[in-house]
């Protein structure tokens, strides 16, 4: 059955095509997506409204157009600031209102609340470029703050303060002025998590998808007459249910090498290096696919049933499981949901062997989940492969 | 189909089947008995129970009374009674884009035909099909008539001696149905024993040693073809008169005045009557002479589509 399965996808060569290719191509758009959006640089679109019209409110908003880590627009009212957000124009909005020195709040930032991380996100940049051109402004602003707890400056202090703060303005130390200072927890692989994430996701998507496409077999074998052709003899569906997981567990683990090997060349994760590790991984998560999916397609007793259920699983599995959403930026309770889905558990597996190097005891609960899960469905779909006898 | 001589013993006996779906009596007592060498065509109209009947030999179903034996044991319980058994089911039961040859092989390798019989079962169960001259074309580009002769052949590869057929000529031409037919008695004559369900009475009437008429969960009548219309019409043939145009109230009652009945076509009226030639001859007269002028007469010997019909309207039979 494996090689009926084999022959017939080698003759629709459409088909072919669209299951080995896709998954490469869908793992490069995914983590070229991702990575942009997790990463390090995000350019976050401003709209620049400089109310206050002082030297060092101009020197800002020149300074953030010139930055490279926003894209700053001018523009010339508060109004005009809230239509383009409200409009989608600009991903926020910044109104210098007073003097960026002054001891009050200055700036007035302006977000949509369905882009919920725009708002803390275009404060940091602010404070960063502030800190970086104009730290002479900073300085004054501390002075300010400082001056009624102290009670008053000498006119010798107000006289140093105003030194430095001019030589702060000439030569910048592009300090941030903050407490932090970052550190990569591995400087070899800035970038590489996100991709082993990715590479992990998109496969275990794909194992999934074209393993319910594979068992949907299971219904054309009925509506054809070939079940009926079969249950007459003496093996029954037994056969075709375990050669279709046998043709489903090869497929998944060629479509995850396309991936992986994509993944490797392009940005050079380090795949071939953890193989010993990274086949188990992938053998148990395409059983668990196969598995998953013809315990599935098996429950239903129609192929439009199966059809919907499958669309509807896949989607399901992908979101909860961290196939389309990073899991880390999920809330904590759906990150704990996410364990009872196989991507979960492939993408923790991948990532701990590609990435941080884990080893057999950091993916074996993974491998054994994951295959206990395929066996599961395979066992299901034998059970009811019985039932049609009637 | 290993056994080359016909047995007196039969293949597969039917005793007194009982069964019922959700309280609705489906088969009621139906005996029937299969033995090498023949063709027995079960007749029925829709919901007869002929599925029924046929699951219940492949063993899907167990019945709620009576004894079902395929090669001597209880093809539900015991699968290995079913490994003398092929079914060819009324779809082209087959994976299209695999050729004839991968297909009849895989449903060889499913039947346990031994790897080393392989090649040897292939191309016997190709040769009695006919279709050794297609066995390297996918099944999808097939016609009509080598599709049906494939399906076939993945039936028999693992030699069963008994074949059941579901409709195996539907929706098929004259000539690909003559191809099936030959197929088939091809088969008989190897001594399998041959069950096909069909409507098709006149292939029916043509190719099967035995017919049994279905009805309502029982078998009404059972025999062979010759011999049951014999029994039934005797000497009659049956006139059939064809009407340029439908007949009024007043033409209608003279047509039931000379002994005609309607048939599913309005314009169609036939009787039996012994006299065959010479009766439509005088029927024709009297017809125009009443202002019915028949466009068509036509006088044949009563076919197994007419004893189905009496049999069916419970004019025939118990």
């Amino acid at each position: 059955m494996a090689r009926v399965m084999a022959l017939n996808l080698w003759r629709d060569r459409g088909a072919l095509l669209m299951t080995f290719l896709l998954p490469p191509l869908v793992f490069l758009i995914f983590s070229s997506v991702f990575a942009g959006t997790t990463g390090d640089d995000i350019q976050l679109k401003l709209a620049v409204a400089d109310t206050a019209r002082t030297p060092d409110s101009g020197r800002l908003a020149a300074a953030l157009v010139r930055s490279p880590e926003v894209r700053a627009e001018a523009a010339a009212t508060v109004d005009e600031v809230r239509r383009r957000v409200k409009a989608g124009q600009a991903d926020a909005g910044l109104v210098i209102r007073a003097d960026p020195a002054s001891a009050d709040k200055p700036f007035l930032i302006i977000a949509d609340p369905s882009r919920a991380v725009a708002a803390p996100l275009a404060q940091a940049r602010v404070q960063q470029v502030l800190a970086n051109a104009l730290p002479d402004v900073t300085l004054r602003r501390t002075v300010t703050q400082l001056e009624p707890a102290l009670g008053g400056f000498t006119d010798e202090q107000i006289e140093n303060a105003d030194s430095a703060a001019a030589l702060m303005r000439q030569d910048p130390t592009h300090d941030d002025g903050g407490f932090f200072e970052r550190e990569a927890v591995k400087d070899a692989k800035v970038g590489g998590g996100v991709i082993a994430y990715y590479a992990g996701a998109v496969m275990i998507l794909f194992a999934l998808f074209s393993a319910m496409q594979g068992a949907l077999g299971l219904m054309d074998e009925q509506s054809t007459g070939v079940a009926d052709r079969l249950l007459a003899g003496t093996a029954g569906m037994g056969p075709v249910v375990s050669g279709k997981f046998l043709f489903l567990v090869g497929q998944g683990t060629v479509q995850a090498l396309l991936i992986f090997a994509t993944a490797q060349i392009v940005y050079g994760v380090a795949a071939v290096q953890h193989a010993a590790l990274w086949l188990p991984t992938t053998l148990a998560a395409s059983a668990c696919a196969a598995g998953v999916a013809l315990g599935l397609v098996s429950v239903c007793r129609t192929r439009e049933q199966a059809q919907m259920l499958s669309t509807f699983v896949i989607l399901v599995l992908a979101a909860v499981g961290g196939s389309m959403v990073p899991r880390f930026l999920m809330p904590p309770w759906l990150q704990t949901v996410g364990w009872a889905t196989p991507h979960a558990w492939a993408i923790e597996a991948y990532q701990a062997i590609l990435w941080r190097d884990a080893g057999v005891g950091a993916v074996y609960k993974a491998w054994c989940v994951l295959t206990a899960a395929g066996l599961s469905g395979l066992v299901l779909a034998h059970v009811l492969a019985r039932r049609l006898r009637r | 189909m290993s056994a080359q001589t016909v047995s007196p013993d039969p293949i597969a006996t039917v005793s007194g089947a009982v069964h019922a779906y959700g309280g609705r009596p489906v088969l009621r007592g139906v005996d029937l008995t299969l033995r090498p060498g023949e063709i027995y065509a079960l007749l029925g109209p829709n919901g007869a129970g002929k599925t029924t009947l046929v699951r219940v030999l492949c063993g899907r179903i167990r019945p709620d009374g009576g004894a079902v034996r395929l090669n001597g044991r209880d093809p539900a319980r015991v699968p290995a009674a079913r490994a003398g058994l092929g079914l060819v089911p009324q779809e082209i039961a087959l994976y299209p884009n695999l050729t004839v040859a991968e297909n009849v092989e895989t449903f060889a390798v499913l039947a346990d035909v031994p790897r080393a019989g392989l090649a040897s079962a292939v191309a016997r169960a190709l040769d009695l099909t006919r279709t050794a001259d297609r066995a390297h074309v996918p099944v999808k580009h097939l016609s009509g008539g080598y599709q049906r002769r494939a399906n076939i052949a993945a039936a028999i590869v693992h030699q069963p001696s008994l074949l059941i057929l579901d409709e195996p000529t539907v929706g098929v031409d004259l000539d690909a149905r003559e191809a099936v037919d030959a197929v088939i008695r091809g088969l008989r004559d190897l001594g399998v024993a041959v069950l096909m369900t069909t409507h098709d009475l006149d292939q029916a009437g043509g190719l099967a040693d035995r017919v049994g008429f279905l009805r309502e969960g029982e078998l009404a009548l059972e025999g062979r073809p010759k011999a049951l219309i014999a029994e039934a019409f005797g000497e009659r043939m049956e006139i059939q008169v064809h009407l340029a145009v439908e007949a009024d109230a007043a033409g209608q009652d003279r047509l039931i005045a000379e002994g005609l009945r309607p048939t599913g076509r309005a314009t169609v009226w036939t009787r039996l009557d012994a006299d065959g030639y010479a009766a439509a001859g005088r029927l024709d007269q009297s017809l125009r002479e009443a202002g019915l002028a028949p466009r068509e007469i036509r006088v044949r010997a009563p076919s197994l589509a007419h004893l189905f019909t009496l049999v069916a309207e419970r004019k025939l039979a118990a």
